[in-house]
């Protein structure tokens, strides 16, 4: 296998909206302004496996902690995590497959139909974990996230899938993966373009409990 | 073919001693003059172009070899509203109305030909050397034609020789990329017996529109048809006649995989065995009697030409047996009814089935064609097919035409058409090695997925048993045609709307899936789409020897469900500029792949009786069309990153006939020498010249 190195994790500041307090007056100085909602978009976020093509497969989870908005390497503190076309949660069991991290928060997933824009909460939504056998985000081919076409080999995310995430913690996220392939090209081309590097958006509202991403 | 043998002996013997009691020789009544022009495929007898309640397309023996056009998919490329093109499985079909290859039927004087390629018929198989003209029937005729019927009809037409001297050509055409056409064919008639036989070989050391990718584009190939007929006529009461075809191809292939360059060849053989026999019992009732067999194989072999590790192997082999007996009878003062029955016996053995599978089907068929009143004609047709592996199918028709002035008629259709289940959808058991996806036939797909899970490959199964209990059913549909026809000194034309809703479409989808992470799919019915627009062809001759026409095909086509979920916001595509999610609106919606909005011809024929010389000019365009879906929403979109640019195809052709008993041809197919690499059918300009010796 190719060493490649990481690239740095970019994360760029799009918009922090702050919820305005309509009610605020003079007499509340005492309330806790709540935290500003994060939107943020990740790119070339590297998740190698090994195996695969009728092999078993394996290798290290990249994971991902939407506190920080930072890749990390912490056994808890975690709340996705991703692997080829995979992506677990910290949140349910292992599913079986080799080199799993293991699952000690209440993090789960589910996907919303629409543009990114459109999902505006994660309020009435209903979250897998990962359980024996199965990810919360199903894996293959227009089963979760993405769509491979044989034809021209391309591994491409669905268009309208919105993945919302409950955190390990108790707070929400949604994501709208963007690419799977380095530098987010718009048209990848499977003999140059590298493959599973993961660009994409994400809202996060880093209140706990709170359902809104607006 | 023992069997075979026999039954045309049988029916040939037993059909003489029944001629033998005949007396009187009564004049066909109902023979049409030499002069109109004759359609045989929509009613299964000899009928007038212009009276015909159908739209219907004629393509002369004259128009073929002016146009300079060898195989059969460059001449209807020329017609409106016909189109051919490569799909995604790469494999090159016609379209017609915007219905797909795997819906139109292709004959020979009547019969079907088999073997197809992801549901492709491939045309360049067939020669249009030595054939009397080729009939398009557009719209459903399963009423006549049964199965893949759906979409219309094309017949081959050959000729009986009337001549009692000996007749023929010999030719030879040489052109761009070493293309080679030879031709012979010589016919006579001598006293009851006719006999044609006819040779092509046709061959080409292909091209390579994109040099930047290993291996060529189209790979050199060469083929052989040989064709011969005999026709004996008994006497003015019963006649034979009989065919057999044979064709064989061989093409190189190739295929870089791995970094490994593998080579072999691709081989294609087809026969045909036809026997017919009519008889005409009196003035008002004739019969024939019918045998067709066929059988086609291709074979595909790639190796490592060092190591002599073999990539691939598949085999092909489809036989169809197909006995059926028709009779007309015309009533005094009244229409004429037609009515056949028959069997049909299919079979296919090929890679990826576990054993030969077969299909038996009756059916059973009639029209009645009458005129009410005096300008009226009325069509009324239905059929019958009982099949050994769906349901059963029913197929009616009723077909209208008005003549509201000498020069204007009104024409009026609508019918059933249905494709069964082919072979592939049924007991396909194929898996991905490269990549681990599983595909089954629907009616091995509960007994293979059980394998597969006692083989512990399955993770879940997402649908029922009883999903895949319920028989796949035909894929149908209605299709409606409304038109025009205006006939009047020097000008001709035919305004044609028409309607096709399909449904039952068979697709693929997830059955299961599997613990490497990849799915099983298999077939199941649920698409519904429609085709829509208008078609008008004008004819004008402004001499004798000069005439002008030109063609224009309007073309909606649809998925009925995909076009409500737009209009409910739930189809999606990424903005190519930051890969965003859009919602796709209605006028984002582009339809269904490989159909272009607007397809147009105009043709000017110049003959110069003087110089017994003619030329011609065909232009035809094409409009813009999407080959697949490129953004996984499972529609063609503007976002759509797969689409091929509107196009003008520029042929000509100039042919002159000298010491009476040669002709030289020259011509130039797509002069303006246009080429996309996606379009992998086109290649540049290709000139050619031909000499052909007529005795």
């Amino acid at each position: 296998m190719k060493i490649k190195t990481m690239n740095t994790l970019k994360t760029i500041a799009l918009a922090a909206v702050c919820i305005a307090f309509t009610s605020c007056s003079s007499d509340d100085d005492n309330t806790p302004t709540p935290d500003p909602i994060e939107a943020e978009l990740v790119s070339n976020l590297f998740a190698p496996q090994t195996g695969g093509q009728g092999q078993p497969v394996g290798g290290e989870f990249a994971k991902f902690d939407f506190e920080t908005g930072m890749q990390t390497t912490s056994d808890t503190d975690w709340d996705i995590a991703f692997r080829g076309t995979t992506i677990a949660v910290n949140g349910g069991t292992v599913t079986g497959t080799d080199d799993e991290p293991a699952r000690n928060g209440d993090a789960g997933a589910t996907i919303a139909t629409g543009t990114f824009a459109s999902v505006t909460t994660a309020e009435g939504l209903t979250f897998d974990q990962d359980a024996d056998g199965s990810f919360a985000i199903p894996t293959g081919s227009d089963n979760g996230w993405y769509n491979y076409n044989p034809m021209v080999n391309v591994v491409t995310p669905i268009p309208g899938k919105v993945l919302v995430f409950r955190t390990r913690d108790g707070r929400y996220a949604k994501v709208e993966i963007l690419s799977y392939y380095k530098d987010n090209p718009s048209q990848p081309d499977p003999q140059t373009d590298e493959s599973r590097y993961y660009t994409f958006n994400y809202v996060y509202n880093p209140n706990e409990g709170e359902t809104s991403f607006e | 073919m023992r069997l075979t043998f026999c039954f045309i002996l049988f029916t040939f013997c037993y059909q003489t001693s029944i001629g033998q009691n005949e007396q009187k020789t009564v004049r066909d009544s109902l023979k049409v003059e030499k002069l109109e022009e004759v359609i045989l495929t929509a009613t299964r007898t000899e009928r007038q172009l212009s009276s015909l309640p159908l739209p219907v397309t004629l393509i002369s023996k004259k128009k073929i070899l002016q146009s300079g056009t060898i195989r059969l998919d460059e001449i209807l490329n020329e017609q409106t509203g016909i189109i051919t093109v490569t799909d995604e499985s790469g494999f090159e079909g016609v379209q017609i109305q915007g219905i797909a290859s795997d819906y139109i039927l292709i004959l020979i004087d009547g019969v079907p030909l088999v073997g197809r390629s992801a549901g492709n018929f491939d045309l360049s198989r067939l020669t249009v050397g030595n054939i009397k003209q080729i009939e398009v029937v557009k719209g459903p005729s399963s009423s006549l034609y049964g199965s893949e019927a759906l979409g219309g009809v094309i017949n081959i037409i050959t000729e009986k020789p009337k001549s009692e001297e000996l007749h023929g050509n010999a030719s030879y055409r040489f052109g761009s990329f070493t293309q080679q056409d030879i031709n012979v064919d010589i016919k006579q008639r001598y006293k009851k017996l006719r006999y044609v036989f006819f040779a092509n070989r046709f061959s080409s050391e292909g091209y390579d529109l994109n040099p930047d990718v290993d291996g060529q584009t189209v790979n050199p190939f060469e083929n052989y048809t040989v064709n011969g007929r005999i026709y004996y006529d008994f006497n003015d009461k019963l006649s034979l006649f009989t065919s057999a075809r044979f064709y064989d191809q061989v093409q190189d292939a190739g295929f870089t995989f791995n970094d490994v360059a593998f080579e072999g060849d691709s081989k294609e053989r087809e026969w045909n065995a036809h026997a017919r026999i009519d008889q005409k019992w009196n003035d008002r009732l004739d019969t024939s009697y019918e045998l067709y067999y066929t059988n086609y194989t291709a074979n595909e072999r790639l190796a490592d030409p060092i190591s002599e590790d073999v990539l691939s192997d598949s085999d092909f082999d489809q036989k169809l047996f197909r006995p059926e007996i028709r009779g007309n009878y015309a009533f005094a003062d009244a229409g004429t009814l037609t009515a056949g029955f028959g069997f049909q016996y299919d079979e296919l053995d090929r890679t990826f089935f576990d054993e030969t599978v077969s299909f038996n089907s009756q059916y059973a068929y009639a029209q009645y064609d009458f005129n009410p009143v005096e300008r009226l004609n009325v069509i009324a047709g239905a059929r019958f097919d009982n099949h050994s592996e769906y349901s059963n199918q029913f197929s009616p028709k009723l077909a209208m035409r008005y003549k509201l002035t000498n020069a204007i008629s009104v024409k009026g259709s609508v019918g059933y058409g249905f494709k069964a289940p082919d072979f592939r959808q049924l007991y396909f058991d194929f898996t991905n090695s490269a990549v681990g996806y599983t595909v089954l036939g629907y009616n091995v797909a509960l007994d293979k997925l059980r394998e597969l899970r006692e083989q512990g490959q399955i993770l879940d199964v997402v649908v029922s048993e009883d999903d895949l209990n319920n028989p796949l059913e035909a894929e149908s549909s209605v299709g409606y045609n409304v038109g025009l026809t205006f006939k009047e000194g020097k000008w001709n034309s035919e305004l044609n709307f028409f309607r096709n809703d399909i449904k039952n479409l068979i697709d693929t989808r997830i059955i299961a899936r599997k613990t490497n992470g990849q799915n099983v799919f298999s077939y199941v019915n649920f698409d519904e789409i429609y085709t829509t627009g208008f078609e008008i062809n004008t004819g004008y001759k402004i001499t004798n020897a000069l005439n002008l026409s030109a063609g224009y095909q309007l073309l909606y086509a649809y998925d009925k469900k995909k076009q409500q979920e737009v209009e409910d916001g739930q189809v999606f595509a990424r903005d190519p500029a930051t890969n965003q999610t859009v919602a796709v609106t209605q006028s984002d919606n582009f339809g269904l792949v490989n159909r272009s909005r607007h397809n147009a011809n105009f043709k000017v024929f110049y003959d110069i009786a003087s110089a017994k010389a003619n030329i011609n000019l065909r232009l035809l365009y094409r409009s813009k069309y999407a080959q697949f879906d490129t953004n996984g929403n499972g529609l063609i979109d503007t976002y759509d990153t797969s689409f091929i640019d509107g196009y003008v195809t520029t042929n000509i052709a100039a042919s002159k006939t000298f010491y009476d008993d040669f002709t030289l041809q020259v011509g130039a197919n797509n002069l303006l020498d246009y080429t996309d690499n996606n379009i992998p059918t086109l290649p540049g300009i290709q000139g050619y010249v031909k000499l052909n010796y007529q005795f």
